[in-house]
């Protein structure tokens, strides 16, 4: 059962690869409770990792994922891992898991650009596992998923501003609506060149229609 | 009835980092259901000469985990041939709570100093995650204190400072909270020492 958790993450191609957001915070139940805990972890400079749920779960994930890539790097080959293979791990991992009846509490998006190619994954603690242009975990799936994908029907895909104005929006719409959301966030940008992390940054919230009622 | 209840360390708890070292406070009351079974308890445990932690949960579990994590720090230690980190304490502590995490019921906050990084204060909450942060609380007691803490905490407070913070945050819980009370038992961790102090009675804020 899950004791600090974190929530929504939101991901979208675009133009020139793949962004990731999520926001800062680790919920205690209700309570916000710790509230600069980084919830996108980048694996190598190809990927990128986000996951909502559980969160010393996610730390137990990190530890793996790290390690894996520490062994990698030990091959000394010249490979490392594409976004598409560890969203394969990943989605063993948590599949043999929840058939032990002992699942990892994480949903869990993965993002990267590997061989000029973007990749959108997303696999959670059963195991079911997918790829689409745009995803969201948690209560993101209900009120961020329709906006992206409303989006992405209109303009086709959109260049990295465009994306990353979008996601901005969806997170603020998560922030008036989700009671477990916090308006402190990151965001992971993969694109051919690698990975950057920006981060914590501040979401604005528009109250005027609180002067309407 | 009171029999069967197991027996917790109600609690709140509390560590706040300062430039040279850690403050740590607690409570003092052990319950078994409503009865306190101990009022001078001590839940601020050393595992190390300039390593501590504080209590919160059930006190079996939380005793047992300490005694191991003492005991492999000591180990530890005796290998390194220096003492050991805080981050590793804590680490040790994320190990067994993580593992066992259906099992157990422990809050824990470990602190102290060492001379790689100085003061330093790590949480370990219930689920077995390990996060860094510069004050920490932790308990019962502190459901009620949070919007205090957010109210009054500042960062590069001093050592006697934090002494007040700690002190002023846990007399209020102790006040709202009935699974704590008793004394407050604070300890400063810097290079020198461990400096222990109680505040009882007339003397809480």
């Amino acid at each position: 059962s899950p004791m600090v958790t974190g929530t929504s993450v939101l991901g979208l191609k675009f133009s020139g690869g793949v962004i990731l957001a999520a926001d800062t915070v680790g919920s205690y139940g209700s309570l916000a409770r710790f509230r600069g805990v980084s919830r996108l972890l980048k694996v190598n400079d190809s990927t990128v990792l986000g996951a909502s749920g559980d969160l010393a779960d996610f730390q137990h994930l990190r530890q793996l994922l790290e390690q894996m890539v520490i062994d990698e790097e030990l091959l000394g080959d010249g490979h490392s891992y594409s976004p598409r293979a560890l969203h394969s791990w990943l989605t063993r991992v948590l599949y043999n898991r929840r058939s032990k009846i002992n699942p990892l509490w994480n949903t869990v998006l993965i993002a990267g650009v590997y061989g000029g190619e973007s990749f959108l994954g997303y696999v959670d603690m059963l195991g079911v596992a997918y790829e689409a242009p745009s995803l969201a975990t948690g209560f993101g799936a209900y009120l961020a998923q329709p906006l992206l994908r409303a989006a992405l029907e209109r303009d086709r895909i959109p260049t990295r501003e465009e994306a990353r104005e979008l996601l901005e929006r969806c997170l603020r719409v998560l922030y008036y609506r989700d009671a477990r959301s916090f308006n402190r966030y990151e965001v992971a940008v993969v694109t051919e060149k690698g990975v950057e992390l920006e981060g914590p940054l501040t979401l604005e919230a528009n109250w005027e229609i609180a002067h309407l009622v | 009835e009171w029999t069967a209840e197991p027996v917790s360390t109600g609690t709140t708890i509390m560590a706040v980092e300062f430039d040279g070292g850690v403050v740590i406070g607690a409570d003092s009351r052990t319950t078994t259901g409503s009865y306190v079974a101990n009022r001078v308890t001590d839940k601020l445990t050393p595992v190390h000469d300039r390593i501590f932690c504080c209590r919160s949960g059930s006190a079996a579990d939380t005793q047992a985990v300490a005694d191991a994590v003492a005991y492999q720090l000591a180990f530890h230690s005796v290998e390194l041939e220096e003492p050991p980190r805080v981050r590793t304490a804590a680490r040790l502590f994320q190990q067994s709570c993580y593992r066992y995490r259906e099992e157990l019921s422990a809050g824990i906050i470990v602190a102290g100093w060492d001379p790689r990084r100085g003061g330093q204060v790590y949480m370990v909450p219930m689920g077995g995650l390990l996060l860094r942060q510069p004050f920490a609380v932790g308990g019962s007691g502190s459901s009620y204190i949070y919007g205090f803490l957010d109210a009054t905490f500042q960062s590069g407070m001093s050592r006697s400072q934090c002494q007040e913070f700690v002190a002023r945050a846990l007399a209020l819980a102790m006040v709202r909270d009935g699974s704590s009370g008793g004394v407050i038992r604070l300890a400063t961790i810097t290079e020198e020492g461990v400096e222990r102090t109680v505040l009882a009675g007339s003397d809480l804020p």
